[in-house]
């Protein structure tokens, strides 16, 4: 990147840009909106609220071309191995491509749509032949906070038959413990989701949901009727015990934070029913077409991913929050942790050679009114410079039994409040005494959806993928990986035995001692 | 006496064909079509037609003294429009009557749009014994206003108040009260049952003996007693989700008639878990027998019958049905074209014959209790079943002597 011409052109124009304060820019232009927006079916992208001006723009522009933005958003459609470093693709595009559906995706559809009617029948029968009530996901990462996210998020869109869904990732099994307190074995299935089907987190909770069953169950054999199995090895669930019919299956090339686009959204399709998990991969394949098909110029997965970049790289900023005002995207800021900072979270290029430049920032947040009454604070008046995202939605929520005029009063509200703190952030407010003084001039975007039904939720999440996609383009990253995380499982693993074998030999002495000090805890009273 | 009766369904033409009986002059104000389902139904219109006591017609008097509404519950609307045109007749001696289960309140409506007080009269007839049950009623249960209005409902239910007064006067609010709240009282009862039943079966009782033990008690009495697979038909569970609408809001939210429903749509596929728990969870390719079809004996009514949902969970867990019941109807076939795939209607095989539909059974359900099951032909089912293995969902046979003639045997609690 920094070799680039672009590159070259941008730092001056980075450098005057810092010297202006946001709300000039608007005084400059009334009319900033106008060029600094960009809108799709049921989106629109307000990015004028950014130091930017046409100059910069072009020359970000200028900068995805010279990185071969192009070429490498059509290696992702074709499927091509870009995940280079485990020789796999990257195709989670295929998963939604409801235009023209993979034969291997549209039957595992069909099977989880099978599956989905029989729950919702009230036919997918327990070892007492009682139906199916309750649903217990256990997956981590991709398989737990993707499935996790939406459901919560589009819980008022459920299926009328649908079970209750219920999650847990934890492996210290509080949750899981505390759910099987209160759940009836007879009426509960366990949906185990773990892509290699070996995941310790995800087994180990998938052991204790079996010895519960086997605890209330007649007899052995008709245990497996209640899990059901979700992974790319079915050598690996049927070795664990997960019957043929009870199999679904996923692919290699799906990376775990990609997943719930495939048969890992059954947890969706079970709390919304089929009808809602293909609304959502049409949102989702809707910006796909988008990503695919516009100019550069007027791509929002583009220009959202090259203001991150400009703002990380040129302007310095350190962090970036995700600000959605509707509580139902309370998950919605931990999923994008894990889709942003666990694929470009990376200081190494493709190539294998270090790199010398900024990469993912830290990116947090919460539901926007929330968050107002905790880190806003920073935001208005700390020394850290952030990029935020705010995300809103013109219409709110809608039911019948509720006031019509309470149910605008709370929307009015939300979006006075969204719309207030992202001026307040850009205009600030001036005042002698420096305790009431508001700096402002911290940059963000605004994201307007119509409303948050399965389709434009899907819509947001694959923007975000592709902004991240379109940054990994310029950072020169291989955003489908993770080594990240492995050496804290192996580490975790030795430090296991450790604890079996209640030695702490060879272990450092921080970690030695803290090991000591909880045997001892555990002893006492 | 002159008497208009509005209303197709079972309790109004019962109503006007027990009327005319009694010597009064009734036009029926709607058709004929839904008779066929009670027994000697047609044998009394047609008797009191040929007398000339009885007219079907579409055009009635608003004159004449005593106009019964005997609408289902969903035709409100219709029983209001009635109320609208009777509100233009001048007949001072004018008595109407509402025979309709309709919501409650709506009694008020009627009496304002009619400008006239009106008699409740709930009809608490059961299907299948509907004609016996008007002719001797148990009770009479009259809601009114006006003495007036009360002593001309008297005058023309005497015939039927002979042996002993059965009359009971209260106001129209509680006379329509009364009839939800009797049905809710028995689905009470029956959950409760069903309920025990299944506590029975873990702890090693059997309700039957318990049931007896408890019918005992004066208090109690033995009616409505008996665990089963769940009670249905077209006014009872219809009545029992109406009257929980009604009491949900007013009552004490604590959900019991929610829980005696959720009892009772359990206990429809109680069978099937018996024989689930019997084959460990794999049914596929069993051929299940079923003994009845209807919700209950002498009666081509399906609605709500606890057959259709064993038919439903047999068929999704991949058996093949053979089902035998003494009179199915059109109503069966169009059941399965709605509720069935083509693939699940293939499975179903219709017997002529009971034995016949349990030709290499794995399992004889009796779902139904019609009098031709009572007694089993064990040499005929052993020779043709596969599994002898019998499910009895009403507690009808003696299980120590189909125990000791090798057949596997569930009862309900037992």
């Amino acid at each position: 990147m920094i070799h680039t011409h672009a590159y070259a052109m941008l730092q001056p124009l980075a450098e005057s840009m810092k010297a202006q304060h946001l709300k000039e820019l608007f005084a400059q232009d009334s009319e900033r909106f106008k060029p600094f927006h960009l809108e799709k079916e049921g989106l629109l992208f307000d990015f004028s609220k950014q130091k930017i001006n046409t100059e910069i723009i072009d020359e970000l522009l200028n900068l995805a071309t010279e990185q071969q933005l192009d070429t490498w958003i059509e290696r992702l459609f074709n499927g091509d191995k870009i995940n280079h470093t485990e020789n796999r693709a990257a195709w989670h595009t295929a998963l939604r491509d409801v235009s023209s559906p993979n034969p291997e995706v549209a039957k595992q559809w069909r099977k989880m749509e099978s599956l989905v009617n029989q729950v919702h029948q009230k036919q997918f029968r327990g070892y007492s032949g009682k139906p199916i009530l309750d649903i217990i996901n256990i997956g981590v990462g991709g398989s737990d906070l993707g499935p996790l996210m939406v459901t919560h998020a589009l819980d008022k869109d459920k299926h009328e038959h649908a079970p209750d869904v219920h999650f847990v990732s934890t492996l210290d099994a509080q949750q899981l413990h505390k759910l099987l307190k209160r759940l009836d074995p007879a009426t509960t299935l366990f949906v185990v989701a773990s892509k290699s089907f070996a995941t310790i987190d995800t087994l180990s909770l998938a052991d204790t949901a079996k010895e519960w069953i086997e605890a209330h169950a007649p007899n052995q054999e008709v245990v497996m009727n209640h899990f059901v199995g979700i992974s790319t090895n079915p050598t690996k669930m049927s070795k664990w015990g997960i019957l043929l019919r009870h199999q679904l299956i996923f692919w290699e090339w799906v990376g775990g934070r990609f997943s719930l686009w495939s048969t890992i959204g059954f947890s969706i399709a079970l709390r919304l029913g089929m009808q809602g998990y293909n609304d959502m991969l049409a949102g989702a394949h809707a910006m796909d077409q988008h990503f695919k098909q516009t100019p550069f110029k007027q791509n929002i997965p583009v220009l959202l991913g090259l203001i991150g970049v400009w703002n990380t790289n040129f302007l310095n900023l350190s962090a970036q929050a995700i600000l959605p005002y509707d509580s139902r995207l309370k998950y919605f800021a931990s999923y994008l942790e894990q889709l942003e900072m666990e694929s470009n979270g990376k200081r190494t290029k493709r190539d294998g050679t270090a790199i010398t430049y900024r990469t993912c920032p830290i990116l947090w947040g919460e539901v926007g009114p929330n968050a107002q009454h905790a880190f806003y604070q920073l935001l208005h008046q700390g020394t850290e410079r952030v990029m935020s995202d705010f995300i809103l939605f013109s219409q709110g929520v809608s039911q019948p039994d509720r006031d019509r005029d309470r149910e605008n009063y709370h929307h009015n509200l939300n979006i006075a409040n969204c719309l207030a703190q992202s001026r307040a952030m850009m205009s600030g407010d001036a005042n002698e005494d420096l305790h009431k003084d508001y700096p402002g001039d911290q940059v963000s975007n605004t994201l307007l959806l119509k409303k948050l039904d399965a389709y434009h939720l899907g819509m947001l999440v694959a923007l975000y993928e592709h902004k991240v996609f379109v940054q990994s383009v310029i950072w020169d990253i291989n955003p489908f990986d993770q080594w990240g995380v492995e050496l804290g499982k192996k580490l975790a693993v030795d430090i296991f035995e450790h604890i079996k074998a209640q030695s702490v030999d060879d272990l450092d002495s921080s970690t030695a001692n803290l090991l000591k000090n909880i045997w001892k805890q555990r002893h006492e009273n | 006496m002159k008497i208009n009766v509005f209303g197709d369904n079972i309790s109004a033409l019962v109503c006007a064909g027990c009327l005319a009986e009694t010597g009064n002059h009734v036009v029926l104000v709607g058709h004929r079509d839904n008779e066929h389902s009670e027994p000697n139904l047609t044998k009394l219109l047609d008797t009191q037609i040929d007398a000339g006591r009885l007219n079907i017609s579409s055009a009635f008097d608003i004159e004449t003294e005593y106009q019964i509404i005997s609408f289902d519950p969903e035709q409100c609307e219709e029983g209001k429009r009635i109320a609208l045109s009777l509100s233009k007749g001048h007949n001072p001696d004018r008595c109407i009557i509402i025979r309709s289960n309709f919501t409650m309140g709506t009694t008020k409506t009627i009496e304002k749009l009619a400008k006239t007080p009106c008699i409740v009269n709930p009809d608490f007839a059961s299907e299948g014994r509907a004609i016996q049950d008007f002719r001797r009623p148990d009770r009479i249960i009259i809601g009114h206003r006006t003495p007036e209005t009360l002593t001309q409902f008297k005058r023309l239910f005497a015939p039927f108040n002979r042996n002993q007064n059965v009359m009971i006067e209260m106001s129209p609010e509680s006379a329509e009260l009364t009839k939800y709240a009797t049905n809710a009282m028995l689905a009470t009862r029956i959950s409760l049952m069903n309920e025990l039943a299944e506590a029975s079966e873990s702890l090693g009782a059997d309700i039957e003996e318990v049931r007896q033990g408890i019918g005992a008690d004066q208090r109690i009495g033995t009616s409505y007693l008996y665990a089963g697979i769940g009670f249905g038909g077209t006014h009872f569970a219809k009545d029992l989700y109406r009257i929980h609408n009604l009491i949900n809001p007013s009552g004490s939210k604590e959900g019991l008639l929610d829980a005696v429903i959720r009892i009772n749509d359990q206990q429809k596929e109680a069978l099937f878990r018996k024989a689930w728990q019997h084959f460990d969870c794999h049914l596929e390719d069993k051929i299940i027998t079923l003994w009845g079809i209807s919700y209950k004996p002498n009666s081509t009514s399906i609605e709500g019958a606890p057959s259709l949902e064993l038919i439903k969970a047999f068929l999704n867990q991949g058996s093949i049905l053979q089902i035998f019941d003494p009179m199915l109807d059109a109503d069966f076939t169009m059941w399965m074209r709605e509720n069935l795939s083509l693939e699940q209607q293939k499975r179903v095989h219709i017997a002529t014959d009971m034995y016949e539909a349990t030709q290499n059974s794995d399992a004889l359900c009796l779902v139904t209790e019609w009098q031709a099951f009572l007694s089993l032909d064990l040499e005929q089912l052993k020779a043709k079943m596969r599994t002898p293995l019998i499910l009895d969902g009403r507690n009808l046979y003696d299980k120590t002597w189909l125990n000791d003639n090798q057949f596997t045997y569930y009862g309900i609690g037992r």
